[in-house]
């Protein structure tokens, strides 16, 4: 585990996302649908502080998610897998920090994390007519801001970390 | 001389002059006659103007006229939950608990509202929620300070409803979109666009004959019975209190 975890703080920042999910500013919506805030943290924090931190902290931020909202769906499966997978990708040279690299990966996990709750609803029976729409919109709209949000944040986390690819 | 006798005799000019006035006021009364008054009704139309009924006169007639509506449903209420408690429908006494909207998501993989008041003010899960316009959804969960509200688009809403003008129960299905689905058991229903939706009126879960929506469109050919696509009559977008339908213990 990390240096990032050592500062606590830094994981306080996990709290903006439940906190955007519910305040759901809608100068940030694409067609009334807003981004996987959730994928815009976790990215960086992934890249940053490696695959076990990194699917530690989906976990705990799926978990929190999941009781925002009711009905059976969760997101602690991709959110878990994203965080492993991405802190895995940071371990790797060179450093993913273009903005093209960050958005296309915030396009993937968005799209996973999308067809993961479309296909649990098909699996509970619910008929979602605005499931394409919702997985559309989310996505290009989360892979439309990860460039700004996560290198933003991937700047902040390396530098509060910055012997951590030692 | 033969022939005068029989020549047609006009009368004479004097007499023509001094009578055409009388004949002229006569062929008018005549006209009047033919024309129902018109001239008559117009003439005093004219007059009469400036003491015809003003605003004023209308706005007692149509607050008068709301007045009596009001009285008339006041009553059918009253009336209504007397019925409803010699049947016994009704559970125990409810009260109306209003709350602010302080969280929305209209769209999206879920769609619900968090409001701002909760079990502390007794909000339980399963409460119906009502908007201006009807019904908005049910309470989902409640914590000592706020409520999620499953709104009825979401897919996962069920509700059970009744159209009036067939007098036919259907389950209306959130799909995602903000038009949920009407789902009928029976396959000749007879609804058509324009009917109105309300909650059931023997429903002891949800507050009886409120109004949920208008069915939009109707799919006849839907398998194994015919589906209806509802407008809801409580927009979820402009809502920013709602009231939570609490049960007094």
């Amino acid at each position: 585990m990390s240096s990032l975890v050592r500062q606590r703080w830094t994981l306080a920042t996990a709290l903006l996302v439940p906190l955007l999910v519910l305040a759901s500013p809608a100068p940030l919506q694409l067609a009334g649908v807003p981004p996987s805030w959730a994928v815009l943290w976790l990215l960086p924090w992934a890249l940053v502080d490696g695959p076990l931190s990194g699917a530690l902290a989906g976990l705990a931020l799926a978990l929190v998610l999941d009781g925002l909202h009711p009905g059976p769906l969760t997101q602690v499966p991709v959110l878990v897998v994203l965080g492993w997978w991405w802190g895995r990708l940071g371990r790797k040279a060179p450093p993913l920090e273009r903005s093209f690299s960050l958005g296309l990966l915030a396009l993937l996990g968005a799209a996973l994390l999308g067809g993961s709750l479309w296909l649990q609803q098909l699996w509970w029976g619910e008929v979602n007519a605005a499931a394409l729409h919702t997985l559309l919109a989310q996505t290009l709209l989360t892979g439309l801001l990860a460039p700004l949000v996560c290198s933003l944040q991937l700047l902040l986390w390396r530098q509060l970390a910055p012997g951590l690819r030692s | 001389m033969a022939m005068s006798g029989r020549r047609l005799r006009l009368p004479p000019l004097r007499l023509v002059r001094a009578a055409w006035p009388w004949l002229a006021v006569l062929l008018a009364f005549a006209a009047v006659r033919l024309s129902k008054g018109a001239f008559v009704l117009d003439a005093y139309a004219l007059l009469s103007r400036p003491f015809w009924p003003g605003t004023a006169q209308s706005e007692w007639l149509r607050s008068a006229q709301q007045f009596d509506r009001q009285t008339r449903l006041q009553q059918l209420e009253a009336d209504n939950r007397r019925l409803r408690g010699l049947l016994d429908l009704d559970r125990a006494g409810v009260s109306l608990v209003s709350a602010p909207v302080i969280s929305r998501q209209a769209q999206g993989w879920w769609q619900q509202l968090v409001v701002g008041q909760g079990s502390l003010q007794g909000v339980a899960p399963g409460d119906a929620v009502l908007g201006p316009g009807g019904l908005l959804g049910r309470v989902a969960s409640a914590t000592p300070s706020t409520a999620t509200v499953l709104l009825l688009t979401d897919p996962a809403s069920r509700v059970g409803v009744w159209v009036g003008r067939v007098q036919h129960h259907g389950l209306l299905v959130g799909v995602g979109t903000p038009r949920p689905v009407l789902r009928f058991i029976e396959q000749d229903v007879g609804v058509r666009p324009g009917d109105v939706v309300t909650t059931s009126p023997a429903s002891t879960l949800l507050p009886p004959n409120l109004t949920v929506g208008v069915v939009q469109s109707v799919n006849e050919r839907a398998v194994p019975a015919p589906e209806a696509v509802v407008q809801l009559a409580a927009p979820v977008d402009a809502v920013d209190w709602v009231q939570v339908r609490v049960q007094r213990p």
